[in-house]
């Protein structure tokens, strides 16, 4: 009991600490144009958010495409991820044709895909959309693909001894043990994309969040950019951990908690 | 050797029936598992030629472009010195993230409030993209060599903290008593107990840091310092030619594959020579 | 990693000299209100030796708790346990698998503490003045599969402080004691687990241990192995003479390899019974002698340990 409540204590203590030392950094160079401390970042973020953005869009907009650019990227490339893994795992000619190909496309820097992306298709959502699914499939194909390699065959024999149908295989067998892969999967594939479609709509992607700090980048106000940055990472930080570990969580409880605390 | 267990692989029909039938009988068993993977690199070669037929070469070159455009790039001398520079950025920022990673997962094995007061910083410092650190350098360096190298460092460190901290909850308690039981000293517990057990770790960290940097330094040269591979894939961005940025993109991600493939794969096969998978 | 901090730290209780009887007494690490949860019965009185020369370890009403998680009560894993181990014997403590006989084990080796009662370890005669060399072999081999067989005994040697010069010869006489001799630069990996096993026994003996303690040390090897390390085990101590206590829940190995049985039940761990094993070595495991004294033991040992359950 004690424990737990030094656990959150900690815990709390360290963002306080965190916030503590940044603006103590920020007194320290004493210049707004250096390092602006958390308050000053938290008003012009309050401030932001009533305020249109260089194209007269609501900051509300710039936020909401931004997330649905993720969003939609993010599950086509799981879709077509899982797919393509699943595939290699059970089929032997997939799997051989496949494997020379992942290995490349996962050396591909990020900012070359984008860079390509952009040119061949544009401006656009279309090429957000290529960007991310040529950096994110593969790393979910692998992942999908190492769970179907790692599953224990012993436990597949014994269903097939009792005489288990394809249906109770699969919901009782293949299922749970892809889980772990499917979750890792999933936060490893929804981090990068979200990078992708911030350096995508750095590159002049209309609109997002994205955009708007690049736009204050190129006015050099660091003020502004650091207030953008900071919602950007405070949305994600509350995706990422508020709802996948909660996630993670339940759909593991059948697991002994040492794995849950290690992340959340 | 005495002792030593050959390794055997299990033979497995690899191809399926109706093309085995079009193949010559006597094919290594070797040849023929790589067969469908050499087949889909070439068929990929073949259907790339076949859409950049229908571009004009700047902007989707076909193979035989971009390997000509390659070579234009490292006929030229003033090339090296570009490359030189990247690399010399990737070296530091890589070193650095090891050493402030390193030391960081170590202490946070250490002590378990370390470990949880770190966590959510990690966690925040893990959210941040690239970009962003490139930006913010960039405001707070300006133009210089330090911008490219914090943001490598920034992004790199927390990945190698995470692993090494992973590692050191994988240290198997029973050989530590084990060392406690015979009066073994810290030194030689460090030497020969601990340090071991956290090499893959270490090893691993060490991949993922190379290959992290200098993905990271392109990005991070794109938006600041003026030189480098990564300035030039932005200024062939920016004159919108898809082939050199390509060629320059492609040559250096085969650099960094052959540095990765030469040091980490030989040093591999010396450091784990304990166990069996390696055994000669 | 608080597991491998403690790894690193020094054993948690000095030895210390006491000087009336020239013999090292381990001090209590610390001592506490103990709260008995459980009393079983006991069968024969619990014998109260006392240390002298000729034993090599005593231990005296040695007790010792856990807190347990989550509640704040503190369960007994060791209640009152006295028992003697005379120097040059070999003494089995035979009981139920489960904590309490290798927590007392790991009390005498240094890395537990314990709560009240005393541990007196003396040194064998001839070599008052330096520590008592303990050497432990546990249930698993606990090899550094990263170290070739010999580097494994050179770590116990550094570990011990012996001489260099010597390594060479005791790395050999003892891998070849064991019946390993050309094993030295194998990696453990490529070992059966009775190999192994050997190796962590070969490890135990090259510091030339005034005690040697063993814990179930083949009960991880299947049957037909474990016979043939029993009798490869008796072999071995013919010619070195450590004293021995080796810890088992097979009465049949424990008649078969000791002079004393201290009987144990566990969950808390007490001694009920001891018997002296007075048959002749080399022993054999179908000896009508041997097997009669089974039959009558099984008895006494099978109806306090199913009773207690």
């Amino acid at each position: 009991m004690a424990s737990k409540l030094n656990t959150i204590g900690l815990r709390v203590g360290s963002i306080v600490a965190l916030l503590l030392l940044w603006w103590a950094a920020s007194k320290l160079m004493n210049d707004a144009e250096v390092l602006p401390g958390p308050l000053a970042i938290a008003s012009t973020i309050l401030k932001d958010l009533h305020t249109p953005g260089p194209e007269g869009e609501s900051p509300y907009f710039d936020i909401g495409i931004t997330l649905a650019r993720i969003f939609v990227t993010f599950f086509a490339s799981m879709i077509a991820g899982t797919g393509i893994g699943l595939a290699m795992g059970l089929n032997r000619l997939c799997e051989r044709s496949l494997l020379a190909l992942i290995p490349l496309m996962l050396t591909m820097p990020t900012i070359l895909m984008v860079f390509v992306a952009i040119m061949w298709f544009g401006y656009s959502e279309a090429g957000a959309l290529v960007a991310v699914m040529a950096v994110v499939t593969p790393l979910v194909a692998v992942n999908m693909y190492e769970g179907t390699r790692a599953m224990d065959k012993s436990l597949i024999d014994m269903a097939v001894t009792f005489k288990a149908g394809r249906y109770l295989l699969l919901r009782n067998v293949y299922i749970p043990q892809l889980m772990p892969y499917i979750f890792s999967a999933f936060r490893y594939a929804f981090g990068q994309t979200w990078k992708i479609v911030a350096l995508a709509e750095t590159f002049g992607l209309k609109f997002g969040i994205g955009y708007m700090f690049f736009f204050w980048f190129q006015q050099f106000d660091i003020t502004q950019t650091l207030a953008w940055i900071m919602m950007f990472v405070f949305l994600m930080l509350v995706l990422e951990h508020g709802v996948f570990a909660r996630l993670e969580s339940r759909a593991f409880a059948w697991r002994s908690s040492s794995l849950a605390r290690g992340r959340a | 050797m005495h002792g030593k267990l050959p390794l055997k692989k299990a033979k497995r029909r690899v191809l399926p029936d109706f093309l085995s039938a079009f193949l010559p009988d006597f094919l290594p068993d070797s040849i023929s598992r790589m067969l469908p993977g050499a087949l889909t690199l070439a068929a990929g070669l073949v259907v790339w030629k076949a859409i950049s037929l229908f571009f004009y070469p700047i902007f989707f070159p076909g193979p035989a472009v971009l390997f000509e455009r390659m070579i234009a790039i490292y006929s030229d001398p003033a090339s090296y010195v570009v490359v030189g520079q990247t690399l010399a950025r990737i070296f530091e920022g890589f070193v650095l993230s090891m050493l402030i990673g390193t030391a960081l997962g170590l202490v946070m094995g250490l002590k378990r409030g370390i470990e949880i007061f770190f966590d959510s910083w990690i966690m925040v410092l893990l959210t941040f993209p690239a970009v962003c650190w490139a930006f913010l350098s960039v405001l707070w360096f300006g133009l210089s060599e330090t911008a490219p190298i914090f943001t490598i460092v920034l992004i790199v460190f927390p990945y190698v903290a995470m692993n090494i901290w992973a590692g050191t909850k994988a240290v198997e308690k029973d050989l530590l008593l084990m060392g406690r039981v015979y009066k073994a000293d810290r030194s030689l517990m460090l030497r020969k107990v601990l340090i071991p057990q956290l090499m893959p770790y270490i090893f691993s960290s060490l991949r993922i840091s190379l290959s992290l940097s200098w993905k990271i330094a392109l990005v991070a040269e794109a938006f600041g310092v003026g030189s480098g591979v990564g300035q030039q894939l932005i200024n062939w961005f920016q004159n919108t030619r898809v082939d050199m940025m390509l060629a320059w993109g492609v040559s250096f991600m085969i650099i960094m594959v052959l540095i990765d493939l030469l040091i980490f794969r030989t040093w591999a096969r010396r450091t784990f020579a304990w166990r069996p998978e390696f055994a000669t | 990693m608080a597991a491998v901090e403690a790894g690193l730290r020094q054993p948690r209780h000095r030895l210390h000299r006491d000087n009336n009887r020239q013999a090292w007494k381990m001090s209590a690490y610390r001592v506490h209100n103990v709260q008995r949860i459980d009393t079983i019965p006991v069968i024969s009185g619990a014998p109260m030796s006392h240390g002298g020369t000729g034993s090599a370890i005593t231990i005296d009403n040695l007790t010792k708790t856990f807190p347990a998680p989550g509640s704040g009560k503190e369960f007994v894993v060791i209640q009152d346990v006295s028992l003697t181990v005379d120097e040059g014997k070999f003494v089995s403590l035979v009981g139920p698998s489960g904590c309490g006989k290798s927590t007392l084990l790991n009390v005498i080796a240094g890395i537990e503490s314990y709560d009240s009662g005393s541990v007196t370890i003396h040194p064998k005669a001839g070599r008052t003045g330096a520590e008592p060399r303990i050497a432990y072999v546990f249930q698993s081999p606990r090899l550094l599969n990263w170290l070739t067989v010999e580097n494994n005994i050179h770590f116990v040697l550094e570990a011990q402080k012996v001489p260099r010069q010597r390594w060479r010869e005791l790395v050999a006489k003892k891998l070849e004691m064991v019946g390993l001799a050309g094993q030295e630069r194998n990696y453990p990996l490529n070992l059966s687990g009775g190999m192994q096993q050997r190796v962590a026994i070969a490890r135990a003996l090259a510091i030339e241990p005034d005690i040697l303690l063993m814990d179930e040390p083949f009960s991880h090897l299947d049957a037909i192995t474990a016979r043939k390390m029993r009798f490869d085990l008796m072999e071995i101590l013919a010619s070195a003479k450590p004293t021995i206590l080796f810890v088992t829940h097979d009465l049949a190995e424990a008649v078969f390899l000791s002079d004393n049985i201290y009987m144990m039940s566990t969950k808390p761990a007490r001694i009920f019974k001891r018997v002296a094993i007075d048959i002749a070595r080399p022993r054999k495991p179908e000896d009508e002698t041997i097997l009669d004294l089974e039959k009558t033991l099984v008895r006494d040992f099978f109806s306090v340990v199913e009773a207690n359950d």
